[in-house]
């Protein structure tokens, strides 16, 4: 405890909010966690603290109040590291049951948010302290995951779930109750931040994106990403008093950019995606290769969409995984096969699936037939010169069974023609092929200058 | 012409049967909350009665005259009429009338007269018409009970004539037995037996802790426990606190509203032996009572099936299921039984595009076979992609394609939804059609909700790719309409008149003119979906 309330005196000395987020770590190692714990007991905890931090050198100079404040905090720290303590020794010493669980860490922990949060709201905490916000709100997250592990790895344990009075019953929640807390959690933090009148540069406000980040994640994790939604929304209505998000820290940034990013990417708003996922790749430090891949695994998707363009093999070097998810796909776009690319897609279904990019990626078959019949129309040759020394022109007009051939090239299947003026119809309706299907006659009348906008011919 | 109106896409089912209210009822209302006593309900138990001369009504008291009996000294102590009423003249002979031994009626115990009474005077009270009933015809209240005794009796008897025989205490059997029973503690602790039978305070069912509440009791075990016995005197105070409150709060509300329900921690156990219920949001912790245990319900679901093949009253059958779905969720049945129930209410929900309750019924289901419990799993995945497909929700459809196993994707069910899925995804309407006149089980019912909006826009790649025309009939083909007549209505509806020539005989569609007519009518289509109770 004393080495804290040392760390405590100087971070309050200086203002470092990092640092003094440091005294509130419970990642310490068994020996530390067990020295904090044992240095004090239930019975003279609290005045232990208080003459700790009174004597630490700047006791003297903090209102009386913050001083409160500040022993509620340790008081429920310490409490946190007895639980964490019990649960270390009870797994060490296997066999033997123990009270103690995840779920009484997660309650402990909460305990500490809260006192920080009182912290601010009535204790009179500073601005720069808070991250020690972080910290609380970052490990209550873990915990809470763990605590929802727990839970399900143990059945036999009755729900606690309050008593709700809902007609039918909620899995989802049962499922990640701890979780689902915790967001509740980190919205009050969400809302203390937010919330925060004071001058900017003494605001809580320069909390706001750390914790729209934890809690955009965790509402990931719990499969309600739509509810980021509402994070948004507040976040826009205050955005004239917030700081500029450029002036936060580079990490945020990022994280933030790459969430948004996502968020469009999931509404099929591709255009948005790709700038902000762009805005994250190009700010994301070039050794950061598991968030670089993560970008990247969306970005890819938003470019072939929207400028129909495929990633590098120099671009994909560094990420076997992405590797291996788009490049066959990238291959039988290139050279439109189309059968091949069905089979690539159905063989990565389950990954693809898992990270949302099946839907968007499936879309990718409409280049793969444009450059199908592309290579139909060139194939086709062109008209007979009508005059010596003429500029030569391609054949135009087109017989439907000649795409239908090349559609079935690779699968051997046949598609009646009514199928196969059904794909054309809608290649010519996305603007990627330009012509016209004339029915009566059985061809494609494509345009004589650009029928594949984009391509070059 | 045969309706070619498609259904608007996205559009509200007709709130007809939102309304909690039915317009024709095809049963016999049950009052399920609001009466005081029931004491004629089938899970009541005997309870012995006194044949001492009249004694001062448990009611709201008149100061009236007549005789008083010593009993009245074990009478618990607040009155909830303590506070100065004036009771006017004509409640006073009412209750002097009631308790006139020529209008006696041997097989209504005291107690229920007196709760009845209670009832009727106190909700008289309450919404101010006091003075200005007649009293005079007021129907007394032995014959009331009898007469409620009657319809509870036609509404439950064909059903459940076994259950009641058997099991329960039943109704006739209660005169012979009020009578018999010379010997009695006191008249209170009947009564407080009554209510706490017929209406047992949600903090007491609450407190499911306790190990009696957790058994589940077999249908001929319904009598009372001893916990209840313990609770009759604390239940008693608590009505009348309960009343007390009532009354200032000005309204009939809800009767059993308990001021501070504790959190219960544990699922109730049902003893309501009625079949039918109606269906009531929970405002507070469930009341034992009044939910109907795992037997009651099957029996329930039995009946539902007959009537909803008999009668096809919607509103009536919806509401009955929400109130059955809500009895199993309170007592925690998760078994193939529910599953059941869902899965028939999901159907019916269906069939009357009532997509509100279908998604809540679905979201349900997918939890339940998620446990493991059998059902039919395969239909209602299917449907459950047909049904993102509608509600263009691509989270929640890319949620469905990660739930599917490998052998599902080739059940024929799962695999028709998938291809309606990639056919739509790749634009590929030919196909989509062809998949729509070929929809197993119920998904066509589905299907029907979004084939409008994918018409126009198969409507619009026609037209913007065909030049200069293609005949009608390659539309009706392509679009699956039942017939030209239905296409060429489908192209009037969006004011395509110009579109349409007669030549030679032949009617042509001119896709080449269109322009953009359809465009905004499929923007529109497509931006619409909102549903009630979606997730």
């Amino acid at each position: 405890m004393d080495t804290i309330f040392k760390q405590f005196a100087e971070a309050q000395v200086k203002c470092l909010g990092y640092d003094l987020s440091h005294t509130l770590s419970p990642d310490l190692s068994h020996e530390n966690l067990r020295a904090v714990f044992k240095s004090c007991n239930a019975h003279d905890v609290k005045t232990v603290i208080k003459r700790g931090i009174q004597n630490s050198g700047v006791g003297g100079s903090l209102p009386k109040e913050e001083v409160q404040g500040w022993v509620e905090v340790y008081h429920a720290y310490w409490k946190a590291v007895g639980e964490l303590l019990a649960i270390q020794e009870s797994s060490t010493a296997n066999g033997k049951s123990s009270n103690s669980s995840w779920s009484s860490i997660y309650e402990s922990w909460k305990e500490l948010l809260s006192a920080l949060i009182r912290g601010y709201l009535t204790y009179g905490f500073e601005a720069w302290t808070i991250p020690c916000l972080y910290v609380a709100g970052r490990h209550l997250r873990v915990f809470a995951i763990r605590a929802d592990t727990e839970r399900s790895n143990n059945m036999s344990v009755e729900s606690t779930a309050e008593a709700n009075f809902e007609d039918d019953f909620n899995p989802e929640s049962e499922k990640n109750q701890m979780l689902e807390d915790c967001a509740r959690q980190l919205n009050r933090v969400f809302n203390l931040c937010l919330s925060d009148r004071a001058p900017i540069e003494h605001s809580r406000k320069w909390g706001i994106y750390y914790v729209i980040n934890l809690l955009f994640k965790t509402y990931f994790k719990l499969n309600s990403a739509s509810l980021s939604k509402n994070i948004l929304k507040a976040l826009s209505a205050g955005r004239g008093d917030m700081p500029a998000l450029i002036s936060f820290p580079k990490s945020q940034q990022v994280t933030f950019k790459y969430y948004e990013g996502v968020l469009c990417f999931l509404e099929e708003n591709y255009v948005e995606a790709e700038k902000h996922l762009t805005t994250a790749w190009d700010m994301c430090h070039k050794d950061a290769l598991k968030n670089k891949e993560l970008i990247l695994t969306y970005l890819v998707p938003c470019h072939l969409l929207t400028t129909h363009t495929l990633p590098s093999h120099k671009l994909l070097e560094p990420y076997p995984r992405l590797q291996k998810l788009f490049l066959p796909l990238s291959r039988h776009i290139k050279k439109g096969e189309l059968h091949a690319f069905d089979l690539a897609l159905q063989g990565g279904e389950d990954e693809f699936v898992k990270r949302r990019i099946y839907l968007t990626l499936e879309r990718g078959r409409d280049i793969a037939l444009r450059n199908l019949l592309r290579k139909v129309f060139i194939a086709g040759g062109f008209e007979e010169p009508k005059a010596e020394g003429g500029k030569q022109v391609r054949k135009s007009r087109i017989p439907i069974t000649e795409f239908a051939a090349a559609i079935s090239l690779g699968s051997q299947e046949t598609l009646d023609n009514d199928e196969v003026e059904c794909l054309l119809a809608n290649m010519i309706y996305k603007n990627l092929m330009k012509g016209y299907i004339a029915r009566e006659r059985g061809m494609v009348v494509l345009s004589k200058s650009g029928a594949f906008p984009g391509t070059g011919i | 012409m045969p309706t070619s109106v498609p259904p608007a896409p996205g559009a509200q089912p007709g709130p007809t049967y939102s309304t909690p209210s039915y317009q024709t009822p095809a049963f016999t209302p049950v009052q399920v909350r609001q009466s005081f006593g029931q004491p004629y309900s089938a899970s009541q138990p005997a309870y012995p009665s006194h044949n001492f001369g009249p004694h001062p009504p448990h009611v709201p008291q008149p100061q009236t005259n007549y005789p008083r009996n010593v009993i009245t000294a074990t009478a618990p102590a607040p009155e909830p009429t303590k506070k100065k009423i004036d009771w006017p003249e004509s409640v006073r002979s009412y209750v002097q009338r009631s308790f006139l031994p020529a209008n006696l009626d041997e097989s209504v115990t005291r107690q229920e007269m007196e709760a009845k009474l209670k009832e009727t005077i106190s909700h008289a009270n309450d919404s101010g018409v006091m003075y200005t009933i007649n009293w005079e015809t007021m129907p007394l209240p032995q014959q009331m009970i009898q007469e409620e005794r009657s319809r509870v009796r036609a509404v439950a008897k064909p059903v459940s004539a076994l259950t009641l025989s058997k099991k329960s205490p039943a109704v006739p059997q209660l005169a012979s037995l009020s009578l018999s029973s010379k010997k009695r503690k006191s008249w209170d602790v009947a009564e407080a037996e009554a209510a706490a039978a017929a209406a047992p305070p949600p903090w007491r069912s609450n407190a499911a802790s306790r190990l009696e509440d957790r058994v589940t009791f077999s249908p001929a075990d319904k009598r009372l426990t001893s916990d209840e016995t313990t609770a009759k005197i604390l239940s008693k105070s608590q009505k009348q606190m309960e009343k007390r409150q009532k009354r200032f709060d000005g309204g009939y509300k809800s009767t059993y509203r308990s001021p501070s329900p504790p959190p219960s921690n544990g699922p109730v156990v049902g003893t309501c032996q009625t079949l039918e219920k109606r269906y009531l949001r929970l405002t507070s912790a469930p009341v034992a009572s009044l939910v109907r245990p795992e037997p009651i319900l099957r029996q329930t679901l039995e009946l539902l099936k007959r009537k909803w093949k008999k009668e096809q009253n919607y509103s009536y059958i919806c509401d009955q299921f929400k109130s059955m779905r809500q009895d199993l969720t309170v007592q925690r049945i998760r078994n193939e039984f529910t599953v059941e129930v869902y899965e028939i209410h999901a159907r019916i929900a269906l069939e009357k595009g009532d997509l509100g309750e279908y998604n809540q019924c679905q979201t349900q289901l997918k939890a339940l076979y998620q446990m493991g419990i059998k059902g039919k799993p395969i239909e209602f995945k299917a449907y459950r992609i047909l049904y993102f497909i509608h509600t263009a929700n691509r989270t929640a459809l890319n949620d469905a394609l990660a739930d599917l196993t490998p052998a599902e994707k080739e059940e024929k069910a799962i695999k028709h939804a998938l291809n309606v899925r990639s056919a739509l995804a790749l634009g590929n309407y030919h196909r989509f059609f062809q998949l729509y006149n070929d929809t197993p089980n119920m998904g066509a019912y589905l299907m029907d909700m979004f084939v409008g909006r994918e018409r126009l826009a198969a409507l619009c790649n026609i037209c913007r790719a065909y030049k200069p025309d293609v005949p009608l009939r390659f539309v009706t083909e392509e679009l699956y309409f039942e017939s030209d007549a239905d296409a060429a209505q489908f192209i009037l509806d969006y004011n395509g008149q110009e579109l349409l020539e007669d030549r030679d005989g032949k009617i042509l569609f001119l896709a080449g003119k269109a322009g953009v007519l359809f465009e905004d009518a499929r923007a529109t289509a497509f931006s619409r979906i909102d549903i009630k109770g979606q997730i």
